[in-house]
């Protein structure tokens, strides 16, 4: 893979940076479920598909999208607060690419359903670890969120991931072009 | 039932309103740090005439800018029903988990507490203001200011080798594409409609089934991205575009007396926000 940041990581950050503002901007990203947290979400996605598909930087890029969008659309006291709105978001797509390249010689597919899964599990345990450090809540009640929102999230997070990225792999072999010049996946 | 298709309408972020005004016309530098002074200002105030005092500033820019304000109001009308049901939820538990304030109402796991009153009335009036002053800072300073302002802004990281060049072009894409992605969801969600599905219409309290519904949208709307990013990277790559390549500037810009004056008011409005004890 090149280094550093090529066209094609510039814009593929940019495009998944703005489906996680879209969702986020127009509520269609977040599920509304009865916890102290308010809802579960699915904006970490995108910052999942960047890390898998271009790295740990673009998925960093996105998840501080995603971080900001998130600060500047809070409506609960907890994500006003940048350290638990911003910080955590930064390693969704870090976690992602890690899980990713571990696991891609096994299987391709298993890798990707992991690193969905693992990047979702690292936004819920480090958002509400945030919380709790921060004092917004008491262990107890952010062990209940982990699981009333944070398994649902992992697990659409598990499906969303999948088929978006398998179906970006067969880009290019049917129909419209991948470029060729940056395109080596 | 029909408003629920109409995304675009809704979304205020990435639209731009030439009106020539004095808002228009500060140095996107200086108007973008006032916005961060100030968005900092609302994320950290939480007394109710505070919220109030900047509420009234964040209406006043409506006239400045000569932005008619149903603008601004447009953006918080789709989020109206998710922040009745969120303040409900807070009212009733909140109390609960936090501690401190006169307890008005007490009855099983239900408290109802002069700090859950409040947090549920300051939420409700930062929502307003931040939506307000976001709406406000893109209808007045195009896309392409913003992203030089905040490269500007960003400039001096570039000696500790951030990406400063790259950094601002992603956050202009994302910018951009969010009114086309908009727009590409509303065609989805009517096609998908016009087959029999349905969305937005099951009761909230089905979680399982909302989400399924969700999943028709957004895959397609991720695949729908890819590959315009995938058009965008070879129309870049066509034109030679070197992410790292040294660059001359087309817009240079000098700070006037306005400028520093938006930095002075900005710094006031948080400084009063801040130190009103209520």
């Amino acid at each position: 893979m090149e280094k550093g940041l090529t066209v094609r990581r510039i814009v593929i950050a940019g495009v998944l940076g703005a489906i996680a503002i879209l969702l986020g901007v127009t509520r269609l990203g977040y599920i509304p479920v009865p916890t102290a947290a308010g809802n579960a979400t699915i904006l970490h996605i995108p910052a999942v598909i960047g890390g898998i598909m271009e790295g740990w930087g673009v998925g960093m890029i996105i998840g501080l999208i995603f971080g900001v969008s998130s600060f500047l659309n809070a409506t609960v006291p907890l994500f006003k607060d940048p350290l638990v709105a911003i910080l955590p978001r930064l390693f969704i797509g870090v976690t992602a690419y890690l899980t990713y390249v571990g696991l891609k010689n096994v299987n391709q597919y298993v890798a990707i359903g992991v690193a969905g899964f693992v990047g979702s599990m690292t936004n819920t345990l480090l958002v509400l670890g945030m919380a709790v450090v921060r004092g917004y809540m008491a262990v107890g009640v952010a062990a209940t969120v982990a699981i009333t929102s944070g398994l649902p999230e992992a697990i659409v997070s598990v499906i969303v991931t999948l088929a978006v990225v398998a179906a970006w792999k067969k880009l290019g072999t049917s129909g419209r072009q991948k470029s060729k010049i940056s395109g080596d996946l | 039932m029909s408003a629920e298709f109409e995304l675009t309408r809704n979304i205020t972020i990435g639209q731009y309103l030439p009106t020539g005004s004095i808002v228009h016309r500060l140095d996107p530098r200086f108007k973008l740090a006032a916005f961060v002074i100030l968005i900092l200002a609302i994320a950290v105030c939480n007394t109710y005439v505070g919220n109030l005092f900047a509420l009234l500033m964040c209406v006043c820019l409506f006239p400045l800018s000569k932005i008619p304000i149903h603008y601004g109001l447009s953006g918080i009308k789709p989020a109206i029903p998710f922040i009745v049901i969120l303040a409900i939820l807070q009212l009733l538990f909140y109390g609960g988990i936090a501690d401190g304030g006169t307890v008005y109402f007490e009855y099983g796991f239900i408290t109802i507490t002069s700090e859950s009153i409040r947090l549920v009335l300051v939420s409700a009036m930062r929502f307003v203001e931040v939506i307000f002053l976001s709406s406000v800072l893109t209808l007045s300073t195009s896309t392409t200011e913003l992203t030089h302002g905040m490269e500007r802004l960003l400039g001096p990281l570039e000696k500790l080798k951030f990406p400063v060049h790259a950094f601002a072009l992603i956050i202009t894409i994302a910018i951009r594409f969010v009114p086309t992605f908009a727009m590409e969801m509303e065609k989805m969600m009517k096609a998908q409609a016009s087959r029999g599905a349905d969305f937005g219409t099951g009761e909230w309290w089905r979680i399982v089934q909302r989400t399924k519904d969700m999943f028709p949208i957004i895959i397609p709307l991720f695949n729908v991205a890819l590959a315009r990013a995938e058009d965008l990277i070879l129309a870049m790559e066509a034109r030679c575009y070197i992410p790292e390549a040294a660059r001359t500037r087309y817009a240079h810009y000098t700070a006037a007396g306005k400028d520093y004056a938006a930095i002075v008011l900005s710094l006031v409005i948080s400084a009063v926000m801040l130190g009103i004890p209520w």
